[in-house]
Protein backbone atom coordinates (compact mmCIF):
# COMPACT_ATOMS: atom_id res chain seq x y z
CA UNK A 1 0.00 0.00 0.00
CA UNK A 2 1.33 3.34 -0.92
CA UNK A 3 1.89 5.81 0.93
CA UNK A 4 -0.94 8.05 -0.63
CA UNK A 5 -3.20 4.89 -0.35
CA UNK A 6 -2.76 5.35 3.63
CA UNK A 7 -3.30 8.81 3.88
CA UNK A 8 -6.08 8.13 2.16
CA UNK A 9 -7.80 5.28 4.18
CA UNK A 10 -6.41 7.45 7.86
CA UNK A 11 -8.58 10.54 6.80
CA UNK A 12 -11.09 7.93 5.69
CA UNK A 13 -11.16 6.05 8.87
CA UNK A 14 -11.21 9.40 11.08
CA UNK A 15 -13.64 11.19 9.13
CA UNK A 16 -15.57 8.32 9.66
CA UNK A 17 -15.08 8.38 13.58
CA UNK A 18 -15.77 12.04 13.85
CA UNK A 19 -19.14 11.66 12.07
CA UNK A 20 -19.77 9.22 14.49
CA UNK A 21 -18.88 12.22 17.03
CA UNK A 22 -20.78 14.79 15.66
CA UNK A 23 -23.59 12.79 14.86
CA UNK A 24 -23.78 12.09 19.39
CA UNK A 25 -23.97 15.51 19.72
CA UNK A 26 -27.08 15.19 18.27
CA UNK A 27 -27.82 12.70 21.34
CA UNK A 28 -27.68 15.41 23.39
CA UNK A 29 -30.74 16.27 25.54
CA UNK A 30 -31.05 19.33 27.85
CA UNK A 31 -33.12 21.37 30.39
CA UNK A 32 -33.11 24.66 32.30
CA UNK A 33 -36.17 24.42 34.24
CA UNK A 34 -36.64 20.72 35.50
CA UNK A 35 -38.02 20.36 38.50
CA UNK A 36 -36.21 18.99 41.88
CA UNK A 37 -37.99 18.11 45.00
CA UNK A 38 -36.75 17.26 48.46
CA UNK A 39 -39.28 15.98 51.59
CA UNK A 40 -37.81 16.95 55.33
CA UNK A 41 -39.28 16.12 58.50
CA UNK A 42 -39.58 16.65 61.94
CA UNK A 43 -41.79 14.64 64.93
CA UNK A 44 -45.64 14.95 63.82
CA UNK A 45 -44.52 17.50 60.92
CA UNK A 46 -43.06 17.59 57.81
CA UNK A 47 -42.48 20.22 54.57
CA UNK A 48 -41.43 19.97 50.28
CA UNK A 49 -38.84 22.22 49.22
CA UNK A 50 -38.90 22.29 45.35
CA UNK A 51 -37.23 24.48 42.73
CA UNK A 52 -38.44 24.52 39.07
CA UNK A 53 -34.48 25.26 38.09
CA UNK A 54 -33.14 22.12 37.68
CA UNK A 55 -30.35 22.19 34.67
CA UNK A 56 -29.58 18.70 33.32
CA UNK A 57 -28.22 17.36 30.19
CA UNK A 58 -27.77 13.74 29.39
CA UNK A 59 -25.96 12.36 26.35
CA UNK A 60 -26.59 9.19 24.82
CA UNK A 61 -23.99 8.79 22.90
CA UNK A 62 -21.16 8.54 25.88
CA UNK A 63 -24.06 7.74 28.22
CA UNK A 64 -22.93 11.23 29.90
CA UNK A 65 -25.71 12.15 32.99
CA UNK A 66 -25.42 15.59 34.33
CA UNK A 67 -27.76 17.53 36.72
CA UNK A 68 -27.66 20.64 38.78
CA UNK A 69 -29.72 22.99 40.69
CA UNK A 70 -29.45 26.66 42.27
CA UNK A 71 -29.87 25.78 46.31
CA UNK A 72 -31.18 29.51 46.70
CA UNK A 73 -34.02 28.50 43.96
CA UNK A 74 -35.12 25.61 46.36
CA UNK A 75 -38.47 26.73 48.54
CA UNK A 76 -40.18 25.56 51.11
CA UNK A 77 -42.80 28.10 51.11
CA UNK A 78 -41.87 29.79 54.12
CA UNK A 79 -39.08 32.56 53.53
CA UNK A 80 -37.56 32.69 57.39
CA UNK A 81 -37.19 28.20 56.84
CA UNK A 82 -35.84 28.66 53.04
CA UNK A 83 -33.13 31.49 54.74
CA UNK A 84 -32.29 28.68 57.52
CA UNK A 85 -32.26 25.94 55.30
CA UNK A 86 -29.39 28.34 53.27
CA UNK A 87 -27.43 29.17 56.51
CA UNK A 88 -27.72 25.21 56.98
CA UNK A 89 -26.31 24.34 53.85
CA UNK A 90 -23.98 27.71 53.77
CA UNK A 91 -25.31 28.02 50.59
CA UNK A 92 -22.94 31.29 49.59
CA UNK A 93 -20.26 29.59 49.55
CA UNK A 94 -21.61 26.18 48.14
CA UNK A 95 -24.57 27.43 46.03
CA UNK A 96 -25.15 24.16 43.92
CA UNK A 97 -26.41 20.57 44.55
CA UNK A 98 -25.05 18.58 41.19
CA UNK A 99 -24.79 15.20 40.00
CA UNK A 100 -22.49 13.96 37.27
CA UNK A 101 -22.20 10.17 36.06
CA UNK A 102 -23.35 7.88 33.40
CA UNK A 103 -26.25 5.60 32.29
CA UNK A 104 -24.98 2.02 34.19
CA UNK A 105 -27.91 0.09 32.33
CA UNK A 106 -29.12 -0.18 28.50
CA UNK A 107 -31.36 2.05 27.14
CA UNK A 108 -32.96 1.60 23.49
CA UNK A 109 -33.44 5.28 22.48
CA UNK A 110 -35.36 3.96 19.45
CA UNK A 111 -38.51 2.87 21.55
CA UNK A 112 -40.77 5.29 23.34
CA UNK A 113 -41.73 3.47 26.33
CA UNK A 114 -40.48 4.20 29.72
CA UNK A 115 -37.55 2.35 30.74
CA UNK A 116 -36.01 1.96 34.02
CA UNK A 117 -32.36 2.54 34.06
CA UNK A 118 -29.65 3.37 36.75
CA UNK A 119 -27.45 5.95 36.50
CA UNK A 120 -23.90 5.96 38.61
CA UNK A 121 -21.53 8.94 39.53
CA UNK A 122 -20.98 11.39 41.88
CA UNK A 123 -23.48 13.95 43.85
CA UNK A 124 -22.21 16.38 45.38
CA UNK A 125 -23.78 19.53 48.21
CA UNK A 126 -22.40 21.23 50.65
CA UNK A 127 -18.39 20.68 49.60
CA UNK A 128 -18.54 16.92 49.76
CA UNK A 129 -18.87 14.86 46.68
CA UNK A 130 -19.86 11.11 47.34
CA UNK A 131 -20.81 8.15 45.05
CA UNK A 132 -24.47 7.52 44.23
CA UNK A 133 -26.50 5.02 42.03
CA UNK A 134 -30.28 6.53 40.90
CA UNK A 135 -32.39 4.22 40.17
CA UNK A 136 -34.69 5.73 37.57
CA UNK A 137 -37.09 6.19 34.39
CA UNK A 138 -36.07 7.30 31.05
CA UNK A 139 -38.68 7.64 28.23
CA UNK A 140 -38.23 9.43 24.81
CA UNK A 141 -41.67 11.34 24.14
CA UNK A 142 -42.30 14.29 21.23
CA UNK A 143 -40.70 16.90 23.39
CA UNK A 144 -37.74 14.86 24.60
CA UNK A 145 -36.29 12.74 26.75
CA UNK A 146 -38.01 12.47 29.99
CA UNK A 147 -36.80 12.06 33.31
CA UNK A 148 -37.61 10.96 36.80
CA UNK A 149 -35.78 9.50 38.95
CA UNK A 150 -35.68 9.43 43.32
CA UNK A 151 -32.84 8.53 45.92
CA UNK A 152 -32.41 9.45 49.56
CA UNK A 153 -29.56 11.43 51.12
CA UNK A 154 -28.54 11.34 54.83
CA UNK A 155 -27.42 14.49 55.72
CA UNK A 156 -24.16 13.35 57.99
CA UNK A 157 -22.86 11.98 54.95
CA UNK A 158 -22.91 15.37 53.30
CA UNK A 159 -21.44 17.04 56.45
CA UNK A 160 -24.82 19.03 56.88
CA UNK A 161 -25.54 19.30 60.52
CA UNK A 162 -29.52 18.67 61.07
CA UNK A 163 -30.82 22.07 62.29
CA UNK A 164 -32.60 21.31 65.58
CA UNK A 165 -36.00 23.85 66.18
CA UNK A 166 -36.47 23.85 69.63
CA UNK A 167 -36.86 20.21 71.27
CA UNK A 168 -37.09 18.64 67.81
CA UNK A 169 -34.18 17.51 65.31
CA UNK A 170 -34.64 17.36 61.42
CA UNK A 171 -34.76 14.06 59.91
CA UNK A 172 -31.25 13.33 58.88
CA UNK A 173 -32.58 11.29 55.75
CA UNK A 174 -33.90 13.05 53.65
CA UNK A 175 -35.49 11.67 49.46
CA UNK A 176 -35.27 13.36 46.68
CA UNK A 177 -36.53 13.05 43.40
CA UNK A 178 -36.35 14.92 40.40
CA UNK A 179 -38.42 15.29 37.13
CA UNK A 180 -37.67 16.68 33.84
CA UNK A 181 -38.17 16.41 29.82
CA UNK A 182 -35.27 17.56 28.44
CA UNK A 183 -35.47 18.82 25.15
CA UNK A 184 -32.91 17.51 21.96
CA UNK A 185 -30.44 19.73 21.57
CA UNK A 186 -29.86 20.47 17.16
CA UNK A 187 -26.84 18.93 15.72
CA UNK A 188 -23.91 20.89 15.18
CA UNK B 1 5.33 12.35 6.78
CA UNK B 2 2.37 13.71 5.84
CA UNK B 3 1.03 10.28 7.36
CA UNK B 4 1.86 11.19 10.55
CA UNK B 5 0.83 14.94 10.72
CA UNK B 6 -2.98 13.71 9.25
CA UNK B 7 -2.93 11.19 11.88
CA UNK B 8 -2.33 13.34 14.63
CA UNK B 9 -4.59 15.79 13.07
CA UNK B 10 -7.21 13.18 13.00
CA UNK B 11 -6.99 11.62 16.51
CA UNK B 12 -6.60 15.66 17.88
CA UNK B 13 -9.77 16.09 16.32
CA UNK B 14 -11.35 13.23 17.69
CA UNK B 15 -9.97 13.67 21.49
CA UNK B 16 -11.90 17.09 21.02
CA UNK B 17 -14.85 16.11 19.96
CA UNK B 18 -14.97 13.38 22.34
CA UNK B 19 -13.79 15.62 25.29
CA UNK B 20 -16.43 18.06 24.44
CA UNK B 21 -18.90 15.53 24.81
CA UNK B 22 -18.09 14.29 28.10
CA UNK B 23 -17.25 17.75 29.83
CA UNK B 24 -19.47 18.92 32.48
CA UNK B 25 -21.88 21.81 31.68
CA UNK B 26 -20.78 25.17 33.30
CA UNK B 27 -22.66 25.70 36.68
CA UNK B 28 -24.36 29.13 36.54
CA UNK B 29 -26.33 30.50 39.16
CA UNK B 30 -29.68 31.69 39.14
CA UNK B 31 -30.14 35.14 39.71
CA UNK B 32 -32.44 35.82 42.93
CA UNK B 33 -34.07 38.65 44.67
CA UNK B 34 -31.75 40.76 46.24
CA UNK B 35 -34.66 42.80 48.70
CA UNK B 36 -33.98 42.65 51.93
CA UNK B 37 -37.01 40.76 53.74
CA UNK B 38 -36.05 40.40 57.12
CA UNK B 39 -35.56 43.41 58.68
CA UNK B 40 -38.17 42.41 61.27
CA UNK B 41 -39.58 38.78 61.75
CA UNK B 42 -43.23 39.22 61.99
CA UNK B 43 -45.88 41.58 60.62
CA UNK B 44 -46.37 43.13 63.87
CA UNK B 45 -43.50 44.51 65.96
CA UNK B 46 -45.10 44.16 69.26
CA UNK B 47 -48.32 46.54 68.40
CA UNK B 48 -46.51 48.02 65.29
CA UNK B 49 -47.19 46.98 61.76
CA UNK B 50 -43.76 46.37 60.26
CA UNK B 51 -42.85 46.11 56.51
CA UNK B 52 -42.27 42.33 56.90
CA UNK B 53 -44.92 41.00 54.39
CA UNK B 54 -46.22 37.15 54.39
CA UNK B 55 -45.63 35.89 51.07
CA UNK B 56 -48.13 35.00 48.52
CA UNK B 57 -50.33 31.89 49.45
CA UNK B 58 -48.81 31.98 53.08
CA UNK B 59 -51.44 32.02 56.51
CA UNK B 60 -50.01 33.89 59.45
CA UNK B 61 -51.97 32.72 62.15
CA UNK B 62 -51.88 35.33 65.84
CA UNK B 63 -52.32 34.97 69.33
CA UNK B 64 -51.28 38.18 71.14
CA UNK B 65 -51.73 38.51 74.66
CA UNK B 66 -51.70 41.02 77.54
CA UNK B 67 -52.60 39.82 81.19
CA UNK B 68 -52.62 42.59 83.84
CA UNK B 69 -50.20 45.45 85.16
CA UNK B 70 -47.44 43.29 86.78
CA UNK B 71 -46.42 45.77 89.39
CA UNK B 72 -50.05 46.09 90.97
CA UNK B 73 -50.36 43.76 94.10
CA UNK B 74 -47.89 41.96 92.74
CA UNK B 75 -47.47 38.84 94.47
CA UNK B 76 -51.60 38.46 94.94
CA UNK B 77 -52.02 38.85 91.12
CA UNK B 78 -48.81 36.72 90.73
CA UNK B 79 -47.40 39.47 88.45
CA UNK B 80 -50.81 40.04 86.31
CA UNK B 81 -51.22 36.86 85.20
CA UNK B 82 -54.30 36.31 86.85
CA UNK B 83 -55.65 38.91 84.95
CA UNK B 84 -55.99 38.31 81.17
CA UNK B 85 -56.70 41.54 80.03
CA UNK B 86 -56.64 41.19 76.33
CA UNK B 87 -56.15 38.37 73.63
CA UNK B 88 -56.54 38.78 69.88
CA UNK B 89 -56.87 36.51 67.49
CA UNK B 90 -55.65 37.13 63.87
CA UNK B 91 -55.39 35.86 60.99
CA UNK B 92 -53.23 37.56 58.09
CA UNK B 93 -53.13 35.80 54.63
CA UNK B 94 -50.46 37.22 51.35
CA UNK B 95 -52.29 37.67 48.57
CA UNK B 96 -49.16 38.56 46.76
CA UNK B 97 -45.73 39.14 47.94
CA UNK B 98 -46.38 42.67 48.58
CA UNK B 99 -50.22 42.34 49.32
CA UNK B 100 -51.94 41.07 52.26
CA UNK B 101 -55.07 41.01 53.92
CA UNK B 102 -56.25 40.10 57.81
CA UNK B 103 -58.74 40.21 60.03
CA UNK B 104 -58.65 39.64 64.02
CA UNK B 105 -60.90 39.61 67.22
CA UNK B 106 -59.64 41.15 70.28
CA UNK B 107 -61.70 40.34 73.68
CA UNK B 108 -61.61 43.80 74.99
CA UNK B 109 -64.99 45.53 73.58
CA UNK B 110 -65.12 42.65 71.54
CA UNK B 111 -63.25 44.56 68.77
CA UNK B 112 -63.48 42.73 64.99
CA UNK B 113 -60.96 44.34 62.91
CA UNK B 114 -60.19 44.06 59.14
CA UNK B 115 -56.43 45.22 57.85
CA UNK B 116 -54.45 45.49 55.01
CA UNK B 117 -51.14 46.09 53.67
CA UNK B 118 -49.07 46.54 50.49
CA UNK B 119 -45.35 47.05 49.86
CA UNK B 120 -44.70 50.25 47.83
CA UNK B 121 -41.01 49.72 48.42
CA UNK B 122 -38.58 47.13 49.19
CA UNK B 123 -35.26 47.95 51.02
CA UNK B 124 -32.57 46.80 48.28
CA UNK B 125 -29.03 46.49 48.08
CA UNK B 126 -28.56 46.10 44.14
CA UNK B 127 -31.24 48.84 43.18
CA UNK B 128 -29.90 51.03 45.54
CA UNK B 129 -33.38 51.12 47.25
CA UNK B 130 -32.29 52.32 51.03
CA UNK B 131 -35.24 51.59 52.95
CA UNK B 132 -38.74 49.67 52.55
CA UNK B 133 -41.72 51.86 52.80
CA UNK B 134 -45.44 50.28 53.41
CA UNK B 135 -49.00 51.32 53.28
CA UNK B 136 -50.82 49.77 56.06
CA UNK B 137 -54.81 50.22 57.15
CA UNK B 138 -56.98 48.66 59.60
CA UNK B 139 -61.05 49.22 60.73
CA UNK B 140 -61.93 48.12 63.84
CA UNK B 141 -65.68 47.83 64.96
CA UNK B 142 -66.77 47.74 68.68
CA UNK B 143 -68.85 45.04 68.57
CA UNK B 144 -69.68 44.49 72.77
CA UNK B 145 -73.35 45.71 73.12
CA UNK B 146 -73.39 49.31 74.40
CA UNK B 147 -76.79 50.94 73.30
CA UNK B 148 -75.16 53.37 70.58
CA UNK B 149 -75.52 52.85 66.39
CA UNK B 150 -73.19 50.71 64.77
CA UNK B 151 -71.46 53.70 63.30
CA UNK B 152 -70.51 55.30 66.50
CA UNK B 153 -68.57 52.19 67.18
CA UNK B 154 -65.96 52.16 64.17
CA UNK B 155 -62.42 53.44 64.02
CA UNK B 156 -59.69 53.42 61.66
CA UNK B 157 -56.01 53.60 61.49
CA UNK B 158 -53.51 54.12 58.91
CA UNK B 159 -49.35 54.17 58.78
CA UNK B 160 -47.14 55.04 56.37
CA UNK B 161 -44.13 52.69 57.78
CA UNK B 162 -40.42 53.47 56.67
CA UNK B 163 -37.96 51.00 57.76
CA UNK B 164 -34.42 50.43 57.18
CA UNK B 165 -31.88 47.02 58.07
CA UNK B 166 -28.80 49.33 59.20
CA UNK B 167 -26.64 46.32 59.73
CA UNK B 168 -27.02 42.29 60.42
CA UNK B 169 -28.11 43.56 64.08
CA UNK B 170 -29.95 46.23 63.72
CA UNK B 171 -33.12 47.75 62.04
CA UNK B 172 -35.26 51.01 62.74
CA UNK B 173 -38.92 51.65 61.98
CA UNK B 174 -40.80 54.90 61.87
CA UNK B 175 -44.64 55.37 60.90
CA UNK B 176 -46.58 58.19 60.92
CA UNK B 177 -50.04 57.33 61.87
CA UNK B 178 -53.24 58.58 61.83
CA UNK B 179 -56.20 57.20 64.05
CA UNK B 180 -59.58 57.85 64.06
CA UNK B 181 -62.49 57.02 66.00
CA UNK B 182 -65.90 58.00 65.04
CA UNK B 183 -67.32 58.42 68.54
CA UNK B 184 -64.89 57.44 71.59
CA UNK B 185 -66.27 56.79 74.71
CA UNK B 186 -67.90 60.05 75.66
CA UNK B 187 -66.36 62.40 74.00
CA UNK B 188 -67.12 62.52 70.66
CA UNK B 189 -65.21 62.17 67.00
CA UNK B 190 -61.57 62.23 67.48
CA UNK B 191 -58.67 62.37 65.58
CA UNK B 192 -55.31 61.08 66.58
CA UNK B 193 -51.55 61.73 65.12
CA UNK B 194 -48.96 59.61 66.00
CA UNK B 195 -44.92 58.88 65.32
CA UNK B 196 -44.33 55.27 65.86
CA UNK B 197 -40.92 54.00 66.27
CA UNK B 198 -39.55 50.75 66.46
CA UNK B 199 -36.20 48.64 66.22
CA UNK B 200 -34.96 45.06 66.33
CA UNK B 201 -31.04 44.03 67.48
CA UNK B 202 -30.81 40.59 66.18
CA UNK B 203 -28.88 39.29 68.98
CA UNK B 204 -28.98 36.12 66.58
CA UNK B 205 -30.92 34.07 64.08
CA UNK B 206 -33.04 32.35 66.67
CA UNK B 207 -33.60 35.94 69.33
CA UNK B 208 -34.17 39.77 68.65
CA UNK B 209 -34.49 42.24 70.92
CA UNK B 210 -36.94 44.55 70.01
CA UNK B 211 -39.15 47.65 71.51
CA UNK B 212 -41.14 50.07 70.23
CA UNK B 213 -43.01 53.58 71.07
CA UNK B 214 -45.98 55.58 69.93
CA UNK B 215 -45.66 59.59 71.19
CA UNK B 216 -49.19 60.95 70.03
CA UNK B 217 -48.17 64.24 68.42
CA UNK B 218 -50.44 67.06 69.39
CA UNK B 219 -52.72 66.94 72.53
CA UNK B 220 -53.43 63.71 74.04
CA UNK B 221 -56.69 62.29 74.76
CA UNK B 222 -57.70 63.05 78.47
CA UNK B 223 -55.82 60.48 81.36
CA UNK B 224 -53.76 58.64 77.88
CA UNK B 225 -49.98 58.76 77.83
CA UNK B 226 -47.42 57.02 75.53
CA UNK B 227 -47.08 54.05 74.85
CA UNK B 228 -44.04 52.26 75.15
CA UNK B 229 -43.05 48.12 74.79
CA UNK B 230 -40.06 46.19 75.28
CA UNK B 231 -40.00 42.77 74.26
CA UNK B 232 -37.77 39.59 72.69
CA UNK B 233 -38.55 37.57 69.74
CA UNK B 234 -37.66 33.97 69.44
CA UNK B 235 -37.64 32.50 65.57
CA UNK B 236 -38.26 28.93 65.50
CA UNK B 237 -38.26 28.27 61.80
CA UNK B 238 -42.18 28.00 61.79
CA UNK B 239 -42.88 29.89 65.04
CA UNK B 240 -41.80 33.15 65.83
CA UNK B 241 -42.98 33.75 69.96
CA UNK B 242 -42.83 37.16 71.15
CA UNK B 243 -42.27 37.73 74.71
CA UNK B 244 -42.45 41.47 75.76
CA UNK B 245 -43.94 43.85 78.65
CA UNK B 246 -45.47 46.78 77.66
CA UNK B 247 -47.77 49.61 78.87
CA UNK B 248 -50.83 49.30 76.57
CA UNK B 249 -53.46 46.17 76.92
CA UNK B 250 -54.37 46.93 73.07
CA UNK B 251 -53.08 45.17 70.08
CA UNK B 252 -54.72 47.55 67.42
CA UNK B 253 -52.99 50.54 66.79
CA UNK B 254 -55.34 53.25 67.11
CA UNK B 255 -56.47 51.86 70.63
CA UNK B 256 -52.72 51.64 71.57
CA UNK B 257 -52.38 55.69 70.78
CA UNK B 258 -55.86 56.81 72.06
CA UNK B 259 -56.59 54.18 75.16
CA UNK B 260 -52.71 54.02 76.96
CA UNK B 261 -53.35 54.63 80.60
CA UNK B 262 -50.47 53.64 81.35
CA UNK B 263 -46.36 55.18 82.14
CA UNK B 264 -43.96 51.95 81.16
CA UNK B 265 -40.95 53.58 83.15
CA UNK B 266 -43.07 54.58 86.25
CA UNK B 267 -43.52 50.94 86.67
CA UNK B 268 -46.72 50.20 85.25
CA UNK B 269 -46.08 47.36 82.76
CA UNK B 270 -47.45 44.47 82.04
CA UNK B 271 -46.52 41.13 80.57
CA UNK B 272 -47.72 39.58 77.04
CA UNK B 273 -46.99 37.51 74.21
CA UNK B 274 -47.83 37.39 71.05
CA UNK B 275 -47.16 33.73 69.09
CA UNK B 276 -46.87 33.97 65.12
CA UNK B 277 -47.70 30.84 63.11
CA UNK B 278 -47.27 30.67 59.38
CA UNK B 279 -48.34 28.02 57.23
CA UNK B 280 -47.69 27.16 53.52
CA UNK B 281 -51.16 27.14 51.50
Amino acid sequence: MSSKQKLRLVLLLGGFLLALSVEGIGQVYMTKNGHAEFKSSVPLHSFTGHSDKLVGKISLSDSTVDFYVDVHTLKTGIRKRDEDMLETLQADQYPFAEFFGKLASPFDSSSSDAQDVTVRGDFSMHGISRKLSVDGTLQKTDKGLKVDASWTINMENYNIEPPGILFYRVSEKIPISISATLASQPSK
Amino acid sequence: MRLSKAFYIVILLQLIAVTGLQAQMQRQRVAVASTVDDAFWTPTLITQPTTEHIPARNLNVTIMHSFGIATTDAISNFFGFDNVQNVRLGLDMGLTNRWSVGIGRSSQLNVVDIRTKYALFQQDSLKKMPVSISLQGDLGIITQENRQPLSDDVSIASSLIFSRKFSKRFSLQILPTYAHFNRYNAIGSQNLFALGMGMAIHLSKRYALTAEYYPVLGEHLPGTKNAFSLGMNIQTGGHVFQLFFTSTEWHLQQFVIADNDQQFWAGDFRFGFNVNRIFGL
